[in-house]
């Protein structure tokens, strides 16, 4: 692997926890952390050396999990039971992945602007600079965002 | 004081003297800790849940020389096999077959396990990514993993066959996870579609498992769309 492929692959745990964050069950996330590193392979020209990969690559992962949401809405309609993904995934810690679903499924609930906001800050503890870059909008609108998601969170988990 | 800046305080987000401001405030009324408090749980409460995929092994794996395909030739493939199955898929992710890497994602056990299938009830489980695969793909999808027959044995399992880079076989579905019944090496496949379960072996294999008939599109989406119970 050159340089390149090394660094990508470290950071393919984080993006596939930002997947998490941003997908509606695990299954999902699984499937746009792939398509983001196969894009990220293809698009590597793209990318500007001394520049962060990691927000090269979020922002890649953002744009593919919106190019898509149309299709989602669609199949959502189509393929009902979101309890399918219930049962996705091998043995492990039952407990900690029902927690994970049930909060994927919460998230699942806020509005892509609200969701993203969320996803990068609480997820993946960037700061407001950073991920407003990612998301290319103002640190202000970053912000509002953030708060009226978690606000919305709170409301659907302990009010 | 608003709930915006109490939020940036527990973010990390605030200049020292504002800190302290915001820490003042809060601990001078009830109802600002306890929103807070509330803000703190759910931050702890996200990380928690979700801090644990990003602590399973994801590795990036260089596809064998022989299994590059142009785009041009897998969007053929893709077509003429579309083509003949007639069922169609709902949805597609862009460029598996294009890609000059595949990305395995790996359950956490996997690699730390000693090499060897040991005598335990879960060691037949098979991981990410052909447990993946078999949770989510269609017969019909070009995929680094690819799913043939979906059928119900003579126990009422959902079984599939399948083919992986390294491994072909058949396994079925148990209730946590998708348990191996058959399995070989998978021969050296020079970038074919050729269908997973096609060779002699694992069609004799099929034979004996099943009951009834391989599912049809139709059966098989309806079946996944039950957790293939």
């Amino acid at each position: 692997m050159d340089a390149f492929e090394t660094a990508l692959t470290a950071l393919l745990p984080r993006l596939r926890r930002f997947a998490h964050g941003l997908a509606r069950d695990p299954a999902a996330a699984d499937d746009l952390t792939q398509a983001t590193a196969e894009r990220a392979l293809q698009a590597r020209a793209q990318w500007q050396q001394g520049t962060s990969l990691d927000a090269w690559a979020y922002r890649i992962m953002r744009n593919i999990w919106i190019d898509t949401a149309r299709s989602r809405q669609r199949r959502d309609k189509v393929l009902a039971p979101a309890e399918a993904g219930e049962s996705v995934g091998v043995a492990g810690d039952a407990e900690g992945k029902a927690e994970l679903h049930f909060l994927m499924r919460a998230l699942d609930l806020l509005p892509d602007e609200q969701r993203e906001a969320v996803a990068l800050v609480m997820i993946e503890e960037l700061s407001y600079r950073e991920a407003a870059a990612v998301l290319d909008i103002p640190i202000g609108t970053l912000t509002s965002r953030l708060v009226r998601g978690r606000q919305a969170l709170l409301a659907l988990l302990e009010d | 004081m608003d709930e915006q800046r109490i939020i940036a305080w527990l973010d990390g987000e605030l200049d020292p003297i504002e800190a302290e401001e915001v820490a003042r405030a809060v601990a001078a009324d009830p109802a600002l800790q306890a929103r807070a408090e509330a803000h703190r749980r759910l931050k702890a409460r996200l990380a928690a849940a979700f801090g644990p995929t990003a602590r399973q092994p994801v590795t990036v794996m260089p596809r064998p020389e022989a299994e590059v395909i142009s785009l041009a030739v897998a969007r053929q493939a893709r077509a003429a096999k579309a083509r003949r199955a007639q069922a169609g898929r709902r949805w597609a992710l862009p460029g598996a077959a294009a890609a000059s890497l595949v990305v395995g994602l790996f359950g956490g056990t996997q690699l730390a396990q000693v090499a060897g299938i040991e005598d335990r009830r879960d060691a037949l489980a098979l991981a990410a990514p052909i447990a993946h695969a078999l949770d989510v793909q269609l017969a019909s999808e070009a995929r680094p993993v690819r799913v043939a027959l979906s059928f119900r044995d003579h126990d009422g399992e959902v079984c599939r066959s399948f083919a992986g880079r390294a491994l072909s076989g058949v396994a079925c579905r148990v209730p946590d996870g998708w348990q191996l019944r058959y399995a070989a090496p998978a021969a050296a496949q020079a970038g074919d579609y050729r269908q997973a379960g096609s060779d002699p072996a694992t069609a004799q294999v099929i034979q004996a498992m099943i009951a009834g008939a391989p599912f049809d599109a139709t059966q098989e989406q309806a079946a996944r769309g039950t957790g293939w119970k």
